[in-house]
């Protein structure tokens, strides 16, 4: 059998193979350079984005949690024009669909970001982060109310002509609400979920562990969850869909192509092993090879849930 | 101790040794010669168990390099840790043969002194130690260091014997159990005071508060010192951003820098604690 198409195209973004690495856990990409080619991953998300750099939060900002781990960075990052100029060049030399993660406080904020990302060569797409759970203003708001989630995300579609991706908060009472808030703003494609908020606590001290108190539950704990609002997703909206969601490997990221997906980005276990999402391309790999399937597309959405059509 | 470029390298590799030293403290030798053929004392790696309940790995300073302890094997490592939480409570639990997730070598390292005029004082603090013994072998068969290691009490000062035979060795305990009652801050404080600075060259690794307190030495004597820091951490190798410190390092990004990139040495007066 010839090697298995892992090839997608998710509306006007087409993937060489369906494996991103997540934003917040790869950086601007170069920090994986010593560990693999980018180019064996489909793309990368980078770090949030904002128009003006952001310090972030006091440590401590991170603390494992039970098959998973609480952060609370709150979107430290250089800032649009300095990814732009400082960070974006380096990265046109590999074939992989760099994707921008696009944050703001306001909607004038989401759309200049975007705006200067546009007239920036070697951007393949940007995914709005409507869902950050750790900081004060915008994020959480954009990410938990419909009409201002669709309000921006309509204002952002105004300002590229770039495959433009919704990250949804799980943070919600039900996600179908907010996927289709994002697909009547005018969002290509949706990706999902984010960090569920969560905190631990010091009971020696008696006091929270992260100093922002809480912070976004990520890894293998919230898989189940985020299967669960794929899945949801995929029967509220038409639009190709990205699962996230403590994907560790291949299998993990089989669950969400089943449930619907036609992409997946690896976070949690970026951390763990650098080559995380590699490892993840040649699961799938042996899984097409071992199951007979010529292609990864065939597979989305096959869910057989035993219910009569 | 020339300025090496490490490649860093993600490796699955056999436990050899993982020994108890005293009450609550380990020695982890495993074999990785390609990784830490140039390998740096201070840098770290970062470890995991594979299939272990832990998801995260934890960061581990090198104690030992191949030559820094004479029973060591060729071409291993050694780590020095406590038993403080779960991690290291699984890694306790593994026996010779088991398999350990290293990536590594991570993080900058100490650099031996300018000179050969400059004397190395290095100043530890409980498992704040691990570090040193690699320092040491690294630093060669000059005049024998200056050391201060202070802990709690006797059971928390690992391979202080080592130390003994290596090093001028000042030792403190809180509880007052092995030499002498009070922090190791003190007899330092008493020792720069007497000396020229510029004779010194301090490197301190161990609990913050300790390093706090070299930091406001090091400033109030202007005494060379470098600090080795711990942090939790997620990566090791600069994208989780979670261990982060404050600092006033000129083209610091916003005033913080990562303990696993541009540390985890790091100058005392670079620190904004």
């Amino acid at each position: 059998m010839v090697s298995p198409d892992l090839a997608v195209t998710l509306g006007p973004l087409a993937l060489k193979n369906p494996v991103l690495a997540a934003s917040g856990t790869f950086g601007y990409g170069a920090e994986f350079l010593p560990y693999f080619d980018l180019g064996a991953i489909g793309g990368f998300v980078t770090k949030g984005l904002s128009p003006a750099p952001r310090r972030g939060n006091p440590p401590p900002r991170i603390v494992e949690t039970p098959a998973g781990m609480l952060n609370t960075i709150g979107l430290q990052n250089v800032g649009v024009e300095a990814f732009v100029r400082e960070k974006l060049p380096a990265l046109r030399a590999y074939d992989t669909a760099v994707i921008a993660n696009v944050f703001g406080e306001t909607d004038a904020e989401y759309v200049e970001v975007c705006a200067k990302l546009d007239q920036a060569a070697g951007v393949h797409a940007l995914e709005l982060n409507v869902s950050c759970p750790n900081v004060e203003e915008g994020g959480m708001i954009y990410g938990t109310d419909p009409r201002a989630l669709e309000r921006v995300t309509r204002a952002c579609r105004r300002a590229t002509r770039l495959p433009l991706i919704v990250k949804l908060s799980p943070n919600v009472t039900d996600i179908r609400v907010t996927a289709r808030a994002a697909a009547a703003g005018g969002a290509d494609i949706l990706s999902l979920v984010n960090t569920f908020v969560g905190m631990a606590v010091d009971v020696e001290r008696r006091r929270p562990v992260l100093t922002k108190v809480s912070g976004g539950l990520s890894g293998p704990a919230i898989r189940p969850l985020a299967v669960w609002m794929t899945w949801q997703a995929r029967q509220a909206v038409a639009l190709p869909l990205i699962g996230i969601g403590g994907i560790v490997e291949a299998a993990d990221a089989l669950e969400f192509f089943l449930a619907g997906a036609s992409a997946v980005q690896v976070g949690t276990a970026n951390f763990v092993h650098p080559d995380a999402a590699v490892r993840v391309v040649r699961g799938l790999e042996s899984y097409l090879v071992r199951h007979g399937i010529p292609a990864l597309r065939d597979l989305v959405g096959t869910l057989d849930t035993g219910v009569p059509a | 101790m020339a300025a090496a470029t490490c490649i860093t390298k993600d490796l699955r590799v056999p436990v050899l040794r993982n020994v108890e030293l005293d009450r609550a403290n380990f020695l982890l030798e495993f074999s990785a010669p390609s990784m830490i053929a140039s390998m740096r004392p201070a840098q770290f790696f970062m470890i995991g168990i594979p299939g272990g309940e832990t998801l995260l790995r934890r960061p581990y300073s090198v104690c030992g390099l191949p030559g820094t302890f004479e029973d060591g094997a060729d071409g291993a490592a050694q780590v020095l840790y406590k038993v403080v939480g779960r991690g290291t409570a699984l890694l306790a639990a593994l026996k010779g043969g088991t398999a350990l997730d290293v990536l590594g070598p991570l993080g900058n390292g100490f650099v031996a002194p300018a000179s050969r005029e400059v004397r190395p004082v290095l100043v530890a603090g409980g498992i704040g130690a691990a570090p040193f013994p690699a320092l040491l072998a690294a630093l060669g068969p000059a005049g024998p260091p200056r050391m201060f290691y202070g802990a709690r009490g006797a059971a928390d000062l690992p391979l202080s014997a080592w130390f003994e035979r290596r090093t001028e060795l000042t030792l403190t305990t809180e509880d007052g159990s092995a030499g002498r009652r009070g922090r190791v801050s003190e007899p330092l404080e008493e020792f720069l005071s007497a000396s020229d600075p510029r004779s010194l060259h301090v490197y301190a690794c161990g609990p913050e508060p300790m390093l706090r307190a070299v930091a406001r030495l090091a400033s109030r004597f202007a005494v060379r010192t470098d600090l080795a820091l711990e942090a939790h951490m997620a990566c090791g190798f600069g994208v989780c951003l979670g261990c982060v410190v404050p600092t006033r390092r000129a083209g610091s990004e916003f005033g913080y820098d990562r303990v696993c990139v541009e540390g985890p040495v790091m100058p005392a007066e670079t620190l904004a604690w």
